[in-house]
Parts: structure tokens; sequence; C-alpha cells
């Protein structure tokens, strides 16, 4: 073997240094410069501006709804994918990852063509009160199509790291396959699965597209900020998108936790 | 007792193909074979975790094919354990007990007691053997199934858990069906062993007599046997009562006397290291078949027993003898000696 000449690994570490600045730079300047510039007002602005307070506790409540529900109505659906793999689960897998590929202002027209106003399914639960389009519901389904592909492929993944064989043992043990599922895999996978959560909603404050095709008002953090940049200059923006900034903050130190926590316990 | 019917099922890539064996009840039937075999599959198959694509599984006479695995009342013990490490070793051990003071008095029983209080993550290999043996014996099975469940104990250890076990069994008559890779303890404990090989039931047979007479010498080489020769059988034509004829075995560089029942045509000599005689002169008056001449090519000395290599007209015949042996006849690399051998310990297949 020959040995890497003294100047040929410098220049390599000069060049790995200067890439990851790069990157560094690109990811964290935009959001350091919009917190600099309007991280004090942002602060200033929820204690004084009730409609970006509201705003905020809409983002945040419409998000934790969305992903409560696909936290309740998708961790089976994740535990059936990672545990019955068939042609049918590849299939689904695909379609359940449909939402993350497509424009966020598409599947906001995909959502109201199937439940506005005027269609069979957006009527019927109007009637039953439950009107999608400008209501906080219409949010909270917007966030949920674009933001749980996210939560069901980490469930899946977090479900799947777990050995299947933990459940036989169970079922040999007594346990149906539901009860195995809840009472060993269910708390192995646990700390994925809050994970998915997180992560899930974190993308479903930050939702925009979708929001805003489906239902303008009421406004969600990201909607408000949009409406503040067109209507008053950025100036008017940036307070609101810096509260917004500080709101996703939550799960990205919620996830930082975790993860200390992981470390710890190894 | 367990009855596999022409049973077939998958585990990833890997398929159990055609497995046919009965297991009768409060038996203790040992699976033996190499890496990949489908010794975990079987288990697995049995205990409800693969389903099975074809023939039929009967637990205690009844047909359990498509019954849950809830509801086939099997136990299983993996090597690694699988302890829930969510729970403690009490709650681990009271998991599936319908009587948690018979759970408790298991736990004592095996010497689990002082592990109650400790959290599964703290235990050592063998204490997690033995709490995820407990924990399955806690549900009082008919049906034990165990996948090398004593292979992180100590020797000591190890025989205090299988003592348990077999007064357990002699008490409760529940059948096993253990994995191991201890052929010793596959001689002491089994009433029946199974020799599986590339998802197939190559053997199913008492352990002396799979030892003795494999049915393959894929099956012989597997399970020890030192010496195995390709050659072609001719028989004598004299029948004995039993039904047995005797054979002559032409290996080309000798020729051998055997016991069999089969036809004549290729086959393979099979000769277990202690069942060869060495003597330092070729022997006279002897009711030994085959006394082959040859020259120590190796002696290798392990404690109190030696394998001695001795070159049959340039092929190795094994012998197993004692150390006091080696010395007393001298045996040194180059020494003439004469290996014999009955006629009943060569085993053709």
């Amino acid at each position: 073997m020959q040995a890497i000449p003294h100047r040929s690994r410098g220049a390599a570490a000069a060049g790995t240094a200067t890439s990851a600045l790069l990157i560094v730079a690109l990811l964290g300047l935009p959001v350091i410069m919009l917190l600099l510039r309007g991280g004090a007002a942002g602060l200033r602005a929820l204690a004084s501006d009730a409609e970006l307070r509201d705003a905020i506790v809409l983002t945040a409540a419409t998000a934790t709804a969305a992903t409560a529900v696909t936290a309740l109505l998708g961790t089976p659906l994740a535990w059936l994918l990672a545990r019955r793999p068939s042609p049918l689960a590849s299939a689904v897998n695909a379609l359940l990852e449909l939402p993350l590929l497509i424009p966020h202002p598409v599947a906001g027209i995909a959502l109201l063509l199937t439940f506005g106003r005027a269609t069979v399914a957006g009527g019927a639960l109007a009637r039953l009160g439950l009107a999608i389009v400008g209501s906080p519901l219409g949010v909270c389904l917007a966030m949920l199509f674009v933001a749980a592909p996210l939560y069901l492929s980490a469930a899946r993944e977090a479900i799947a790291r777990v050995d299947p064989r933990y459940e036989l043992v169970a079922r040999t043990l007594g346990d149906t396959p539901a009860r195995a599922a809840w009472r060993v895999t269910r708390p192995l996978a646990q700390r994925g699965l809050v994970t998915a959560a997180v992560v899930m909603w974190a993308r479903a404050v930050s939702e925009f597209g979708a929001i805003v095709i489906l239902t303008y008002n009421p406004r969600v953090a990201s909607v408000l900020s949009y409406d503040r940049f067109t209507t008053g200059g950025l100036d008017a923006a940036v307070p609101v998108a810096a509260a917004l900034v500080l709101l996703a903050m939550v799960p990205l130190l919620t996830l930082r936790l975790l993860r200390g926590r992981d470390v710890e316990a190894r | 007792m367990i009855e596999l019917e022409r049973v077939g099922a998958r585990a990833g890539g890997f398929e159990l193909r055609d497995v046919s064996v009965v297991v009768p009840g409060h038996a203790w039937a040992i699976v033996l074979g190499p890496a990949g075999a489908g010794k975990t599959t079987l288990l697995e198959t049995i205990a409800g975790a693969r389903p099975i694509s074809a023939g039929r599984l009967r637990l205690r006479g009844v047909d359990a094919t498509r019954v849950a695995a809830e509801r086939r009342g099997v136990g299983i013990v993996y090597q690694h354990g699988y302890l829930f490490p969510h729970l403690g070793v009490r709650e681990n051990v009271r998991y599936g007990a319908r009587d948690v003071a018979w759970a408790d008095a298991l736990t004592e029983r095996f010497g689990a007691g002082a592990l109650v209080e400790k959290p599964v993550r703290s235990l050592s290999g063998g204490e997690r053997q033995v709490v995820a043996l407990v924990r399955a014996l806690a549900p009082r099975p008919d049906i034990l199934l165990l996948d090398e469940p004593f292979a992180a104990l100590d020797p000591r250890g190890r025989a205090r858990v299988r003592r348990e076990l077999h007064g357990l069994q002699r008490e409760l008559g529940f059948t096993v069906m253990q994995v191991t890779h201890d052929f010793a303890e596959a001689g002491t404990v089994g009433d029946v062993a199974l020799l599986m090989e590339g998802g197939r039931l190559v053997q199913a047979a008492p352990p002396d007599e799979l030892f003795h007479r494999p049915a393959t010498p894929a099956a012989a080489e597997f399970l020890g046997a030192e010496n195995i020769y390709r050659g072609t059988v001719r028989t004598a034509g004299r029948g004995w009562p039993g039904g047995l004829d005797v054979l002559t075995f032409d290996g080309g560089a000798f020729t051998l006397s055997a016991l069999g029942e089969m036809p004549g045509g290729a086959a393979h000599a099979v000769i277990r290291a202690e069942d060869v005689v060495l003597s330092s002169a070729h022997p006279t008056g002897s009711s030994a078949r085959n006394a082959l001449d040859g020259v120590v090519a190796e002696v290798e000395l392990a404690g109190v027993v030696a394998r001695v290599t001795v070159e049959v007209s340039g092929v190795p015949v094994v012998a197993l003898v004692t150390a006091q042996a080696v010395r007393e006849l001298g045996l040194v690399r180059g020494s003439r000696v004469t290996a014999s051998i009955k006629a009943t310990a060569v085993h053709l297949c």
C-alpha cells in the first residue's frame, strides 16, 4: 500500500472543511439572518399581536391534532406494513409515499377536488357540521395529507427494527397478534414512534402550499407570514416568520433531547 | 405428541420441505444439523410463527396446521432469550402465567429468585436464558421448544438447569424438542434425535442409532464419524436370522466385512474412531472380522485420549484410543500396527 503524501492529505482536509462550511452556511445562514433580524420582534409580537398569537395557537393545535389522528390510525397500518410484507403492502407503501412527491399546492387542489363544498364528501361532511374548506378541520386535513407519510414511513421502520421474535414469544405466552403488538412491539418501538410523530408535527407546522389552496382562512402562521409579506412587505412579514421559526425549533429541540437520552441509555 | 406429515414452510428465502416425523408425548427430542439446516425454522413452524405451506401438523393428536400460535399450548425459548427489555425479570416471568404463585415457585426452583428485582438489561447471557426458560414454563405448556437454550450457561449452571428441567418434565409430562450443537447432550438427554440438513429431515432415530448408523455420508460426517470410505458393496448371500446379510465392502485400498440389509452397488462405509482397536501385531484368534495392517502416520494426544491415524495402503484409518494404550504400545509415527474393526461396527449407507 502506498502512503498518501502529507500535502495531499492536507488538501483533502481543506476540501472537506470548505464543502462542510458551504453547506452549513447555505442551510444555517438564512435562519440565523431571520432570527437576528426578527427574533426579538417576533417574541414581542407574540405578546402584542393577537392575530399572530391566534395563528401560532391554531398552527400548533391543528398540527397536534393531525399528528394524533395519524398516530392513532396509522400505527396499526405501519405495523401491518412492517410485519406482513406482500405485493399489496408494497403497493400501499408506494401510494402512501405519493403525497411526499407531489407539489404541495397540487396536494391542496386534490384535497379541494375531494373535500370541496361542491363535492359529495365535502357536502356530506358539511351537513354533519364538519365543513372542510375555511375551517380548522381543513387545515388539519391538509397537514395530515402532506405530513402523515413521514410518520407512516418512520413508524414502519421503527416497528420493523423490533425483532418479530419478541412478538412470537408473547404469542406463545397467550397474546393475540394485536395484544402482542400493543404489549411488546409498541413499547420497544416507542422512541422511534415518538420521533416519527415529532418529525410529522414539524412538517405539519411548516406546511403552506396545501393549506393555502384548501383553506386560506382561518390563517395558520405560514399563511399569515405570506399574507403580511404580500400586504405589508418584508418588515411586516419578518416577526411572523421569526415566530414560526421559533415554533419549529420546539420539535428540533425535542428530537435532540430524545437522541441524547438514547445515547445515555446505551 | 408432535406429528409432522410432509410439512413445508417458508422463512424468507429459506424453505422447510417435506418434513415427516412423530415425536411421542412426554418424549425429549433433540434436533441436530449444521448451520442453516432449518432447525430453528422447524421449531418456529411448530410454534406457529411460520405458516405451513404444505402438509399437516398435529399437536396432542389434534390438527394444529391452521391454529394460531397463542392457542397451540407451545412454549419456545431461544438462545438469545428474547426477554422483554421494557419489563423487569418478575414481569417477564409472570407475562403469560395464569398462576402467579406457580411462576414465582418456578423462578425459585430454577435458581432465578435473586434476579426478580433486576432490570433485564443487567442480566448476563446465562441468566437471561434461565429467566426465558422459566417464562416459557410458567403458562404450563404441553410442548416446550428449546433453541440452544443452555448455550450461554456455565457448565455447572447448565447441569443444574438441565437437571431441574428433566425433573419438571417427569412431573408434568410435557414434550420437549431441543435444538443443540452439543453431541454429548444429544446422547444423554434425547429419546429421539432428528437430523436436519438443507431444510429436510435426513434421519430420525434414537441418538445412539443416529450416531452409529447415520443415513447418509454427509450425516455421518456432521455427526463426527472420522472414517468414511466410498466403495462398492457385494452381498455374500448368507442371510442372518435377523434379516441381515454379511456384506463385503470393497474400498479399493482395503476390503471390509460388514453386516447390513442393502443390495450390492455403490455405498459408503462409516466407522467411528472409538470402534477401531489397535494392536502391535496382527491378531490371531480374534472375533474382529477386519484386521488392517498399516503404519502410524500421526498421534494426537488430547488429555487421557489420543487420535491415532494409521495409513492402510495410503488410506487413513483413525482410531480413538487411550493415552495409556499409546504409551504401552509405543505408538509413534512410523510404528507398524494393525487396526481391527468388528463387522458390526462397519455401517454401510
